[in-house]
């Protein structure tokens, strides 16, 4: 009750007693939750087999080392660096492409009348939600056909394709939001279609957008099935792809699979923080997706 | 709503998508079918051979990949990839939803409630094969946090490699999926509750209503459509589930943590069988139609005009 | 029987320094109709917020009946659900998953009421209020005149010692205000409730209320009926706040002609340079040239309000004022302009003699 005083508005937990223990719970469960990344971390950085004789989590003795890191960037079978580039070359054009794309069709859906828009609609949900698995053997030999299979062009134009539909649903529900009084004075001052969408629609959503690529390209990034199905060839593989094969037969080699999980993991991670307005405004978009 | 007429160049908006979606998407889905029901879907094409018919999916029924009767029967692993994909549901979806909204709720009194929760976020950021490896990594025995706090709580006794036993190989990958994926329902349920009208849960305090009460009898009804859409889509990842299980068990061992995804890949890269690979991805497809139609419904009614 | 509420010394400061109640003390009788009345930001809503428990005012009291709910000083607060107060939202803070009738019953359930007991005090009652057909309807198939009339039965349900509005009519239709002012201050009187309404609309206020309190950045201008915040205000801001069309207001120095020609006596202006001069455009007029009156001008705008005309009437020096069009003018013309009554204010805002001619 006093703490209820001091803090100006009645509390719904009640005693202060209470909600120092939530917090001390809640921070406990928070720490417990990335444990995991703290300790393939730790594991990254220092020899395995101080990791083993010890475990990561023991401060001593800690032999700070790079070892793991040049181990797997430079792995003579699946070289790390080789992936990330492959992973950039693939994700980059995987995200312009359809965000191109898909932001000319949502502008579509928002503002042209069609007569069976609604349920073109309902189709492109429904080709949101539909599994990879569902489309990836016809791909498959539709690609080979156009000697397009194990290239870096075949996967690209899967990727776009497979990311068209979520991208409009998530950019037409974006463009029904912007006022629609600057586009008429558009049109009253001679604009066509066309230029209305590039002057007037596209800078207006540009936060959209970002939010769309951001998401598209993690998402393009994180992906591995379609790279395993896809791609075969060590020099073309993206870093996802690379990483269970860092595994090797017998033994779990975890000093080069956890500095190479937090190689794979950078990109997304980085992308997080320092777009994480857009990402997460872009999550609820892309969390329909699946 | 202005609603602009149609004309030629108009359409010219949509004709890009179309042609990518038609032949990337639509194509390989008509396909897939025609396939799994062993009709070539481009005439003269040989990917597939044998009579037409719905032979395939006898034969994907009756593998004990997919359904093992015997092992349902004596509740051992394997169960075969559909059941193992149910139990999967039924234990990683009222988890996630529970971790989900006691997070989500309890998370606005606790200070650094934010950072907490994009704690719990970093699941949804990083390539799920990454996470699969971290869960395997986190049941390790003499890596892992879970046997770490086995020991610490005084059940060092426990102590194992999760992953590689048949009895626990598929129970470590689903509890090590509610840790990837609860970063997703925390973040629906905590912008669902930012968006509850504070008034309402005002006038439940004047009225007289404690906390537990506003929470069960206000709150949770009043985030029923957040609830529909979170359970849409746990179930349909649940059912898709792949990356996680390639990249820590490669469904093993013997087949104990086998899933549907894993199980179409299998006929597909190892065995070359592209018929029955067409109708285990025709099937889990089929499975998950029910899922799509409810969460279309709820996004056509929620918003959509 | 009613109790009164009795409000001494409140302050409310939200972090880091925002003051939005400034040593805030009235006292709400028994069975009284009160309005508090200010624009945004005045810290209206804040005040009933704490009178209902849902805020912690920083320093002061409140009591209901002789009961203290709280007393920073003693550290004392009472839950909100311990106050027996009945209070109706802005937005009317229905529970939209739930039928008008478990709305109303919630209060009650929570009590722990037996269900009979419930059925019997709800309809009584939703048929006071004009509701009984609407009891198994959901907040959505509503409109807002019932969803109002719902969420006054939730609050009145549990027979509260107070029943607090926080803006009842603004998100009401204008035609259905006027009905759903008539309608609360009718059932106000039937019950005897006290009742605290919290307005930004004078015409609410006038309409309802037996005393009016006005707030102003946290600080009261002024309590009393509301023929005395019209006739008699207590500064310049309650003149401009209250009266429709607003008050002319200039601000003159003692030597203007203006002031001159209204005879305003030595006594009122002695030691000021400055004044402030009000005049209701219902308390003056704009009558022929010829006529008997104070002030020459001419005509710059003519504008209907309902049945009345005024006329914004040029008067020289930079003056210009809305009195009501007593003559056939047009724009242009020559008038000659009577006024009533004048308010006139110091420098610093409160009033100092009101003249009547």
């Amino acid at each position: 009750m006093r703490r209820a005083l001091r803090s100006g508005r009645p509390g719904l937990i009640g005693s202060p007693f209470k909600i120092l223990v939530l917090n001390v719970v809640a921070w406990a469960v928070g720490v417990l939750w990335i444990t995991p990344f703290i300790g393939i971390f730790m594991t990254s950085i220092r020899p395995f087999r101080e990791v083993v004789l010890h475990g990561w989590w023991s401060p001593v003795p800690f032999t700070p080392t790079l070892k793991n890191y040049v181990d797997a960037l430079f792995n003579p079978m699946f070289s790390l660096s080789r992936g990330i580039i492959n992973s950039f070359i693939i994700a980059v054009p995987s995200t312009l492409i359809p965000v191109g794309i898909a932001a000319l069709t949502a502008y579509g859906f928002a503002r042209f009348s069609l007569p069976v828009k609604r349920y073109l609609f309902v189709t492109i949900l429904f080709l949101m939600a539909v599994p990879q698995q569902m489309m990836i053997i016809p791909i498959f030999f539709l690609l080979k056909d156009l000697h397009l299979l194990n290239t870096y062009l075949g996967l690209i134009l899967v990727h776009s394709s497979w990311g068209i539909p979520w991208i409009t649903f998530f950019l037409k529900n974006y463009f029904s939001l912007l006022p629609v009084e600057l586009e008429e004075a558009a049109r009253v001052d001679g604009a066509t279609d066309f230029q209305v969408f590039r002057k007037v629609v596209l800078p207006l959503a540009l936060p959209g957008l970002i939010s769309a690529s951001v998401l598209q390209f993690a998402w393009v990034w994180n992906d591995f099935f379609f790279a395993l199905m896809l791609i075969f060839d060590p020099d073309k593989m993206v870093v996802t792809q690379m990483l269970p094969r860092l595994k090797g037969q017998y033994q779990v080699d975890w000093g080069l699979l956890s500095s190479g999980s937090v190689i794979a993991m950078l990109a997304p991670l980085l992308i997080y923080a320092l777009f994480n307005r857009y990402y997460m405004r872009g999550f609820r978009g892309w969390a329909m997706k699946g | 709503m202005t609603s602009l007429r149609m004309s030629p160049t108009r359409i010219s908006f949509f004709i890009p998508a179309l042609i990518l979606i038609l032949v990337f998407v639509v194509y390989p889905i008509i396909a897939t079918i025609l396939l799994s029901l062993n009709i070539n879907p481009i005439p003269g094409t040989e990917i597939v051979e044998g009579a037409p018919g719905l032979e395939n999916y006898v034969k994907v029924v009756s593998d004990k990949r997919f359904l093992n009767p015997k092992g349902v029967e004596q509740a051992s692993f394997p169960m075969g990839a559909i059941v193992h994909n149910v139990i999967w549901i039924a234990i990683h979806l009222p988890l996630t939803l529970v971790v989900g909204i006691l997070f989500a709720v309890f998370l606005q009194y606790v200070k650094g409630g934010s950072i907490i929760r994009s704690f719990i976020f970093l699941g949804m950021v990083i390539p799920m094969i990454v996470g699969g490896l971290l869960i395997q990594f986190s049941f390790d025995k003499d890596l892992g946090v879970v046997n770490l706090l086995l020991k610490a709580s005084g059940l060092g006794f426990l102590a194992k490699t999760w992953t590689i036993y048949p009895d626990t190989a598929l129970f470590s990958l689903i509890l090590g999926s509610v840790w990837l994926w609860s970063g997703f329902t925390v973040t629906m349920y905590s912008a669902g509750l930012s968006s509850l009208p504070r008034e309402v849960i005002e006038a439940a305090i004047v009225d007289g209503a404690d906390f537990k009460t506003i929470l069960f009898k206000i709150i949770i009804p009043m985030l029923k459509p957040v609830t529909l859409t979170v359970v849409a889509m746990t179930i349909l990842w649940d059912l898709k589930i792949f990356d996680i299980v390639y990249a820590s068990t490669q469904g093993g061992p013997g087949g104990a943590s086998n899933v549907l995804a894993l199980l179409m890949y299998e006929y597909f890269a190892r065995l070359g069988d592209y018929a029955m690979s067409a109708t285990v991805a025709t099937i889990l497809t089929l499975v998950v139609i029910p899922v799509v139609l409810l969460w279309i419904r709820s996004i056509m009614r929620g918003g959509e005009g | 029987m009613a109790k009164g509420v009795r409000i001494a010394g409140v302050w409310k400061v939200f972090p880091p320094n925002v003051v939005a109640l400034k040593d805030i003390s009235v006292e709400i009788r028994p069975g009284e109709f009160f309005v508090i009345l200010g624009p945004s930001g005045s810290g209206k809503t804040t005040l009933l917020r704490i009178i209902a428990g849902l805020e912690i005012p920083t320093r002061g009291s409140v009591a209901i009946g002789d009961r203290e709910v709280v007393n920073v000083e003693k550290g004392v607060f009472v839950e909100p659900r311990d106050r027996n107060v009945g209070m109706v939202f802005q937005n009317w803070a229905l529970y939209p998953h739930m039928t008008a009738y478990d709305n109303i019953a919630f209060p009650l359930r929570l009590k722990r009421m037996p269900e009979e007991e419930i059925k019997k005090r709800v309809t009584e009652v939703a048929e006071a209020l004009g509701i009984a057909e609407l009891l198994d309807r959901k907040p959505g198939h509503m409109s807002g005149g019932q969803q109002q009339r719902v969420a006054v039965a939730r609050a009145l349900v549990k027979q509260p010692d107070v029943l607090l509005l926080d803006e009842p009519f603004s998100n009401l239709d204008a035609r259905i205000r006027v009905t759903a002012r008539e309608f609360v201050k009718e059932l106000q009187k039937k019950l005897g409730i006290t009742t605290i309404l919290v307005t930004h609309d004078q015409a609410d206020a006038f309409a309802v209320g037996d005393r009016i309190m006005v707030l102003r950045r946290g600080e009261t201008q002024q309590i009393g009926v509301p023929e005395e915040l019209y006739s008699s205000p207590a500064n310049v801001f309650i003149a401009n706040f209250i009266g429709d069309p607003p008050t002319n207001i200039y601000k003159l120095p003692t030597s203007h002609r203006l002031v001159k020609s209204l005879g305003i006596p030595q006594g009122v202006e002695e030691g000021y340079g400055e004044l402030y001069i009000g005049i209701r455009p219902d308390e003056a007029a704009a009558l022929k040239p010829g006529d008997e009156g104070h002030l020459e001008g001419r005509v710059v705008l003519v504008e209907y309000v309902g049945s009345r005309r005024y006329a914004k009437v040029d008067v020289g020096d930079g003056v210009s004022l809305k009195v009501l069009l007593e003559c056939d003018a047009n724009t242009g013309d020559p008038v000659r302009v009577r006024v009533q009554k004048v308010h006139v204010f110091a420098p610093s805002g409160e009033r100092l003699a009101t003249l009547t001619y």
